[in-house]
């Protein structure tokens, strides 16, 4: 083995790991910049990883790449019709009767707002003093009355906004699933020679760190599912309020509303408590037993399930992991948020791979070994 | 129009029907030849250019479809040829088997081009396709007994045992 050779000890060199701090932020206030286009890219990448390992069994079953993807998209397009014809009909009944029962929901979730803050009331004197029944009952007047009206129309322009964007997302996911492949090659193809076997190393570890992230939040959902779930049914059971899979249900939507990170779990929060008052509305110990749960696992989610699920699919330490999640919060607020780890992945590969090119004197030599042998060939074809 | 040729397979890609030839995939049928396909690189190297260097981690190996190369290993007394590599030869098997360090360089000695294949996607290509997964490493194994024997027999290694 060649003595110069050194790639192992230029991976801690301290510019490198600024670099790839630098690059994860930057890259982050960029993707903020560009939201519009950013999010179904982000959506539509997600698609591609789930759909891709799919395609890629078949292709490797012996199905040709067009094969596999005229198979997927049938697939999908039946189980569309199929869910079209046999549960959407039902679930938009349901969804028809959810929503006369809204105003009755409203009013029961009003009323326990109201009985809990009476009673601090009784309790506090400064609560007393402040009249929190009455100012919290005025404001929601109020808000009803007008600026709920503003909010709704702004809820309504802003999906229009983000609506012909979420249109992009099947597009976009079906040309990486044609072409990705394609694309690979055309870029590997104009890989200098000295670089190509670094290069398809870079690409396999970035594949396998997108993989892992995914995975990770898969683990994460089901961490979150669990003890969510299991808090849920514990505290609900005895009052009838949940059986088993209602909690277990519940826990599973209150999960999905995680990957938002911090407001997603605010508002899995609010749905669970606001589901417990609404059926149990007398007992406002129990709601307050869930909020303390959800409190318990908002902690455990940030400080435990985070770091040793996402973190280590992506072989961060969890110290790193958790001032990343900060550190993009606060430059690009909910995308921020959610690319930080995953363009801190990204970032990292690409930081170890420049950093063993780089760092190796051999490689470099040999690429321009090649410009020489180039110029020297076009010298001789010119006879200069 | 002749219907017969409706029933006989098209003719197989030239590059598979060299790959087709080369020991290690030389129990591969057809179909598992066409799946390999998906995982080929085709490189072009300038005489003189260096394809891969001794000591550095060996990420694949490579099988030669045109012009002549040359490998060299570092000695006591200065370089050492240990052979020439010609079309349908491959080179560089021993990364399959883990990236340890490469044992030779190899220089193209005239315009050449290979195939190369990348041991990741060869061993995920294994993964979802045990009995492939067995041809190849049979071929292996088979490439490493030759060349022991030859090793063994007092010979020098073959050219391709980079």
């Amino acid at each position: 083995m060649n003595a110069e050779r050194t790639p192992e000890r230029s991976l801690e060199h301290p510019i490198i790991w600024i670099a790839v701090i630098a690059g994860s932020l930057g890259s982050i206030l960029l993707l903020k910049a560009v939201a519009w286009l950013a999010f179904p890219l982000i959506l539509a990448v997600v698609l591609y990883y789930l759909v891709q390992p799919l395609l890629q069994r078949l292709q490797l079953a012996g199905v040709t790449p067009a094969q596999a993807l005229g198979i997927f998209l049938g697939a999908a397009i039946i189980l569309t019709l199929i869910f079209s014809l046999t549960l959407l009909p039902s679930m938009l009944s349901s969804l028809a009767n959810f929503q006369d029962q809204i105003p009755t929901y409203w009013d029961r979730l009003q009323g326990v707002i109201r009985d809990n803050l009476l009673a601090l009331e009784g309790r506090f004197a400064f609560a007393k003093n402040a009249r929190l029944a009455d100012s919290l009952q005025e404001q929601l007047n109020l808000f009803l009355a007008g600026a709920g009206k503003e909010y709704v129309a702004d809820v309504a322009l802003f999906l229009l906004h983000w609506l012909p964007s979420l249109l992009l997302v099947p597009f976009l996911t079906f040309f990486f699933l044609r072409d990705g492949t394609a694309f690979h090659r055309l870029v590997l193809r104009a890989v200098p020679n000295a670089f190509f076997e670094k290069t398809l190393l870079l690409f396999d570890r970035m594949d396998q760190q997108m993989r892992a992230y995914f995975r990770g939040m898969f683990g994460l959902t089901m961490l979150d599912t669990v003890s969510l779930g299991l808090g849920l049914w514990f505290l609900g059971h005895g009052a009838g309020i949940f059986g088993f899979w209602d909690a277990m249900a519940l826990g599973l939507i209150c999960a999905v509303f995680a990957w938002v990170p911090y407001i997603g779990s605010g508002l899995g929060g609010l749905l669970a408590v606001a589901t417990v008052a609404v059926k149990a509305p007398q007992s406002s110990g129990l709601i307050l037993a869930v909020v303390i749960l959800f409190l318990g696992v908002r902690l455990l989610d940030e400080f435990l399930y985070t770091p040793i699920t996402v973190g280590r699919a992506l072989r961060m330490h969890p110290l790193i992991t958790v001032m990343m999640i900060f550190s993009g919060g606060m430059l690009g607020g909910v995308y921020g948020l959610l690319l930080a780890m995953p363009l801190l992945g990204v970032f990292t590969v690409l930081g170890q791979m420049f950093a063993e090119i780089w760092f190796d004197p051999r490689l470099r030599a040999r690429y321009h070994a090649r410009g020489m042998l180039e110029k020297q060939l076009a010298s001789k074809d010119l006879g200069i | 129009m002749d219907l017969t040729t409706l029933f006989r397979a098209p003719p197989m890609d030239p590059l598979l029907k060299i790959v087709s030839g080369v020991p290690i995939f030389r129990e591969c049928n057809r179909m598992e030849l066409e799946a390999l396909k998906l995982h080929l690189h085709e490189r072009h190297f300038l005489a003189g250019e260096i394809v891969f260097d001794e000591g550095e981690e060996g990420e694949g190996m490579y099988v030669v479809i045109r012009g002549k190369l040359r490998a060299n290993r570092k000695g006591r007394l200065g370089k050492k040829v240990l052979g020439v590599i010609q079309p349908g030869e491959s080179f560089g098997e021993m990364a399959l088997l883990g990236s340890g360090p490469r044992m030779a360089t190899v220089v193209a000695e005239e315009d050449s081009t290979v195939l190369a294949m990348f041991r990741p996607e060869l061993v995920a290509l294994a993964q979802a396709r045990p009995r492939l997964g067995f041809k190849i490493a049979m071929g292996v194994a088979l490439v490493l007994e030759l060349r022991l024997r030859r090793v063994a027999e007092g010979h020098s290694p073959e050219p391709s045992s980079t």
